[in-house]
C-alpha cells in the first residue's frame, strides 16, 4: 500500500514537495477530531503510503526527483530537510546540468533514452523498499520540456518495467495565456503518449487553481507556492488513507488500485478532473461551520455545471429529465451545459460523515446511459478530519469536465500545426510530423469518446 | 464373532464420532440410533451431513439455513458424487424422515470421497507458511462451484452496451492487479519472516518459524486459543487412527443395515421402476453402471484402434505426397536457396514437434495442492535471492526453482497459444472488413 511518487521536471518538483509537507503537517497536526486510536491507525497508514522508516527517525519521502537542471531539486530536497518533519532521501534523485529547452522532443527522444537506466535504478530502489507497492504517482507539467517530454518517456518505461502496477499521472494543465509558445503541442504530445501507458491521468489547470487563489483564498499576490500549495491539499484529500469497503475494518490497502477501478476501467475513458470542498484561508477556518447537506449540495451542482469551485455556481443547469432527450446524437447543445459523468468517487472527511446522504449523486441522469448509479457511483469516507478542515469533501470525477479545454487545446495545437510553426524543433530530435497526426488523432479519439456520452 | 464385534461396535462409533470436526460431532448414540428410522432423529440428521458437507465443499461456517435449504444442498451434492440410490432422493423435504438413509449415504461418502480425511485436511492448524500449487494442464471441464453469473437487470432490451463490458472488463484486470500486489506482498513479508528467524527454531531441518509461530511470540496471550485447537486435533487425529483399525467392524455393520433395508425395499421394488427414471436425470441405477461402464470402454478401444489405423494411412499418404513436393522445390529453386528454405522449415518442425512432444508426453505428475514454503539459505542457484533448495528428506519436497521453471514453460506455452489465436482472430476481422463497404479493420 506504499506509494512511489516520481516528481518530474520543475513544476512536479515543486508541487510534490508540497503534498509531502500537506500530507505531514495533516498527520501531526492535533485536529483529527476523532478517536486516539483512529488516530493512530491513520497515522500509522498515511506514513506507510509516503514515508518510510530510517534510522535517524526522520521519515523519508518514497520519492524520485527527476529534473535536467540541478537548481530546482537542490532547493527541494534543501527545504524538505530543513523542516526537520520529513526529507528526501539523498540519493534518490537525478540531475543534469543543461535543461531540455522547453522542448518536449529533447525530453523524449534524447533525454529519455540516454539516462533511462540511471532514472529507472532510481525508481527500482524505491519501489524495492516498500513491502507491498500500490504504484506509481507521477506528478508533472505538460507544457515544459522536461515534465511533459521526459514524463511521457519516464512513464512509458515504468509500464515496461512494472507491468502489474498502477500508474497515475497527475498533469498541470498549462496556463491559457502561458508564456511558453510551443505549450500546446508539447501538451498534445504528453497526453496521447501518457494515454497509452497510464492507467489514469489526474488534471489540475492552472487557470481553475490560480481563480481559487484569488477569489476564495483571498490571496492578493499570489505566486507558484500558493498555487502549489492548494493543489497539494486537493491531492491530499484524495490520498489520505479512507475507508473505502462497507464496514471501516481498516483504511483501504490499495488506493491506487481501488481508485482505478471506480473510475477508469474504461480504456477510452481516463481523464480524472478533482474538486474539493470547502477551501478558504487558514485563518478563517474556526469561524466557519459547516455542514453536509450543504457541502453535498454545493460539490453536485459543481459536477454537473461543470463549475470550478464552490463561488459563482451556475444553478439554472439540471440533469436532463429521464425521456425528454434522445442522447448522444443532441447531445451537444446538452453537453455545453450539463456535464455528464460516466463514474464519480466523492470522499468524506470529518465528523459525522455517516450521517451524510448522498442519495442525489446516485440519480441515474447524471450518468451515461451504459452505467448504472451502483456501478458508476463509488463513497468513500472516514472520521478523521484533514487538514484542519472539520469537515471536507472531495469528487474525482470522470466526466465531461475536461472536454472543453481538450477541445480547445487541440484547436490550437493544429491551427499552429497547419501552418508548420516551429516544427523542425521537434524534427530535429527525431519527433515526425507523423508522430504529431498520431497524437492529435489520438485526442481527437478521446474527445469524440467523451462528447458520446 | 458375534459377541466380539457387538462389543467392537461401539468403540467402532465413538472413535468415529471423535474423529469427525467439533462443529459437526454427532454423539456414537445418534449414529446408531438413526438405523432405526426414528423421525425425530431425522431432522438432527440432516443438519448434521449439511454442516459436514459444507466444510468439505469449502464453505465458511455460516448460519444454518432453513431446512429444506439444506436438505436441497445435501441432495444435489451426493449426485455430484454419483450417489445414485433413488431412496434418498425421494425423501421428504421437512427432514421427518430418513435418518437411516442418511446414515447410508454418510457411509458411502466416507469411503467414496475420503471424507473423514478431507475434514481433517481442512480443518488443521495453519502454520501460516502455505502456498498452494498447480501445474496441472487446463481442464476445460474445470471446477462447477460457484459459477452464478449475475445479468445487469437495468437494461431494457435483451443486448448489453459493449462499453458496459468493457468496464467491467478493466475492473477485473484492476482486481486482478490488485490480487497480485497481494501475493507479492505477502510473499516479501513470509521472506522477511523466515529471514529473521533462521536458525532459531528447535527443529534444526526447518531452521525458522512459521507465520503461526512468529504471531504467538508477538501476541503470547494467544498461546490458550493455539493450544486448545492443537489439542483438539490431536485428539481427532488420535480418534482417526483408532477408527482406522475398527473400521472392519463398522463395515460389517453397515452390511446389516442394508440387508435390513433389502428385505423390506424387495417388497416395493416394482413401483419404484418408473418413478425412479424419473427423479434421476441421467438414468442408469448403480446396477447397471458397472455393466454400461464396460461396454463403454470396449466401444472406446474399438474407436482408438480404428482412428490409429486410419491415422497410420495418412501419414504414409502424405509422407510420399511430400516426398514429391520436396523433389518438384528442389529441381525449382536453385541449391543454396533450398538449403536455407531447408533449414528455416527444419527449426519451425523442430519447435512444433517440441510442442507436440510436450503435449503428448506421458504426464509427469503435476503437483497440485497446498504445500509449506520452507527457507533454504543461498547456496544453490537463484538469482533473486530466495533460494529454495531441495532438502533429502522422506517427506516430499520439490524445490522453489523446479516450479518456477515448470511455470515459465507453461507460461511460454500458453503466450504461443495466444499468439496463434490473435492470429486467426485477426484474418477472420480481415475477412469480415474486407466484405463490407467502406470500412477499415485497424487492428491493434
Amino acid at each position: 500500500m506504499s506509494i512511489v511518487t516520481v516528481q518530474l521536471g520543475q513544476c512536479g518538483n515543486q508541487i510534490g514537495h508540497e503534498v509531502f509537507n500537506a500530507i505531514c503537517s495533516d498527520v501531526h497536526g492535533t485536529h483529527g477530531l476523532c478517536s486516539k486510536k483512529e488516530n493512530e491507525s491513520y497515522h500509522e497508514a498515511s506514513k506507510e503510503r509516503f514515508f518510510s522508516e530510517e534510522k535517524s527517525g526522520v521519515p523519508v519521502a518514497r520519492a524520485v526527483l527527476v529534473d535536467m537542471e540541478p537548481k530546482v531539486i537542490s532547493q527541494t530536497l534543501s527545504i524538505a530537510a530543513r523542516s526537520g518533519c520529513w526529507k528526501y532521501d539523498d540519493r534518490s534523485h537525478f540531475c543534469q546540468k543543461q535543461g531540455s529547452g522547453n522542448n518536449w522532443a529533447n525530453g523524449y527522444s534524447v533525454h529519455g533514452p540516454k539516462h533511462k537506466d540511471r532514472i529507472m535504478n532510481l525508481v527500482r530502489k524505491e519501489a524495492e523498499k516498500c513491502d507491498r507497492l500500490s504504484g506509481f504517482f507521477t506528478i508533472m507539467s505538460m507544457a515544459g520540456g522536461t515534465g511533459s517530454g521526459l514524463g511521457a518517456f519516464v512513464t512509458q518505461c515504468l509500464k515496461d518495467a512494472f507491468p502489474a502496477s498502477f500508474i497515475l499521472n497527475h498533469v498541470i494543465w498549462p496556463y491559457g495565456t502561458g508564456e511558453v509558445i510551443v505549450q500546446n503541442y508539447n501538451s498534445v504530445l504528453t497526453l496521447s503518449h501518457l494515454y497509452r501507458s497510464s492507467d489514469a491521468l489526474l488534471v489540475h489547470e492552472n487557470d481553475v487553481i490560480h481563480k481559487i487563489c484569488a477569489q476564495l483564498m483571498n490571496i492578493k499576490q499570489i505566486s507558484f507556492r500558493d498555487v502549489n500549495q492548494v493543489i497539494a491539499h486537493q491531492l491530499g484529500s484524495v490520498f489520505q488513507p479512507i475507508y473505502t469497503g462497507a464496514g471501516p475494518l481498516h483504511y483501504s490497502r490499495s488506493p491506487l488500485g481501488d481508485l482505478m477501478e471506480t473510475l477508469v476501467p474504461h480504456p477510452e475513458f481516463k481523464m480524472l478532473g478533482l474538486r474539493n470542498i470547502p477551501q478558504m484561508p487558514e485563518n478563517s477556518l474556526a469561524y466557519s461551520t459547516f455542514s453536509w447537506p450543504g457541502l453535498i449540495k454545493h460539490l453536485r451542482q459543481m459536477l454537473i455545471a461543470n463549475a470550478t469551485m464552490e463561488e459563482g455556481i451556475d444553478w439554472q443547469v439540471r440533469p436532463p429529465r429521464p425521456g425528454s432527450s434522445i442522447p448522444s446524437k443532441h447531445s451537444t447543445s446538452k453537453s455545453l451545459h450539463f456535464n455528464t459523468s460516466i463514474a464519480n468517487l466523492v470522499l468524506l472527511r470529518g465528523k459525522d460523515m455517516h450521517s451524510a446522504d448522498l442519495g442525489s449523486f446516485q440519480d441515474p441522469a447524471l450518468y451515461t446511459s451504459w452505467l448504472n448509479p451502483q456501478d458508476a457511483f463509488n463513497l468513500w469516507k472516514t472520521p478523521r478530519a484533514f487538514n484542519k478542515y472539520e469537515k471536507s469533501a472531495a469528487l474525482v470525477s470522470n466526466s465531461q469536465f475536461l472536454l472543453k479545454p481538450l477541445d480547445n487545446l487541440v484547436g490550437k495545437a493544429w491551427n499552429m500545426f497547419a501552418s508548420k510553426a516551429y516544427i523542425h524543433q521537434y524534427t530535429k530530435f527525431g519527433i515526425e510530423e507523423e508522430d504529431f497526426l498520431d497524437s492529435f488523432t489520438a485526442l481527437e479519439q478521446v474527445i469524440s469518446s467523451y462528447t458520446t456520452l | 464373532m458375534r459377541r466380539a464385534r457387538g462389543r467392537a461396535l461401539p468403540g467402532a462409533v465413538a472413535a468415529l464420532c471423535r474423529a469427525l470436526p467439533p462443529r459437526a460431532r454427532p454423539a456414537p448414540d445418534t449414529l446408531r440410533r438413526a438405523r432405526f428410522d426414528r423421525p425425530q432423529a431425522s431432522s438432527h440428521c440432516w443438519r448434521l451431513l449439511c454442516s459436514l458437507l459444507k466444510q468439505v465443499h469449502g464453505g465458511k461456517w455460516t448460519e444454518p439455513d432453513a431446512i429444506d435449504i439444506q436438505i436441497r444442498f445435501i441432495k444435489s451434492v451426493l449426485w455430484y458424487h454419483g450417489y445414485g440410490r433413488p431412496e434418498l432422493y425421494r425423501l421428504p423435504s421437512d427432514g421427518s424422515a430418513g435418518s437411516r438413509e442418511l446414515l447410508l449415504a454418510f457411509s458411502w461418502l466416507l469411503h467414496r470421497i475420503s471424507l473423514l480425511e478431507q475434514l481433517l485436511a481442512r480443518n488443521r492448524v495453519r502454520t501460516g507458511d502455505e502456498t498452494s500449487v498447480c501445474t496441472c494442464e487446463d481442464d476445460l471441464t474445470n471446477s462447477q462451484k460457484g459459477r452464478t453469473e449475475i445479468a445487469p437487470e437495468y437494461s431494457l432490451e435483451d443486448k448489453v452496451d459493449v462499453r458496459y463490458l468493457q468496464w467491467l472488463h478493466g475492473r477485473l484486470r484492476f482486481q486482478w492487479r490488485s490480487l497480485h500486489a497481494l501475493h507479492q506482498e505477502q510473499s516479501k513479508l513470509l521472506h522477511k519472516i523466515h529471514l529473521f528467524t533462521s536458525g532459531s527454531h528447535m527443529d534444526k531441518i526447518l531452521g525458522h518459524f512459521s507465520v503461526t509461530e512468529t504471531e504467538l511470540i508477538r501476541q503470547p496471550e494467544n498461546y490458550k486459543q493455539l493450544l486448545q485447537f492443537l489439542e483438539s486435533e490431536t485428539m481427532q487425529l488420535e480418534a482417526f487412527l483408532e477408527w482406522k483399525q475398527l473400521e472392519q467392524v463398522y463395515w460389517h455393520w453397515m452390511e446389516t443395515v442394508l440387508d435390513d433395508m433389502a428385505e423390506e425395499g424387495s417388497m416395493c421394488k416394482s413401483q419404484d421402476a418408473h418413478t425412479m427414471k424419473s427423479m434421476l436425470p441421467k438414468g442408469d441405477s448403480c446396477c447397471h453402471w458397472a455393466g454400461s461402464l464396460v461396454g463403454k470402454i470396449d466401444r472406446l478401444s474399438r474407436d482408438l484402434m480404428t482412428v490409429h489405423d486410419q491415422l497410420q494411412e495418412l501419414v504414409t499418404h502424405r509422407k510420399s505426397a511430400w516426398y514429391e513436393k520436396v523433389k518438384t522445390r528442389e529441381e525449382e529453386l536453385q541449391k543454396e536457396e533450398f538449403c536455407a528454405a531447408a533449414r528455416k522449415t527444419q527449426e519451425a518442425v523442430e519447435l512444433k514437434l517440441l510442442d507436440l512432444t510436450y503435449h503428448c508426453a506421458p504426464k509427469k505428475p503435476k503437483m497440485h495442492g497446498s504445500c509449506r514454503l520452507v527457507f533454504r539459505s543461498k547456496h544453490s542457484a537463484s538469482k533473486t535471492g530466495f533460494g529454495r533448495s531441495v532438502s533429502k528428506e522422506p517427506i516430499s519436497t520439490v524445490s522453489a526453482t523446479e516450479v518456477i521453471r515448470e511455470l515459465q514453460m507453461r507460461k511460454a506455452s500458453l503466450e504461443r497459444e495466444l499468439k496463434q489465436l490473435q492470429e486467426e482472430c485477426r484474418q477472420r476481422m480481415d475477412e469480415i472488413a474486407e466484405g463490407l463497404d467502406g470500412v477499415i479493420c485497424i487492428s491493434p
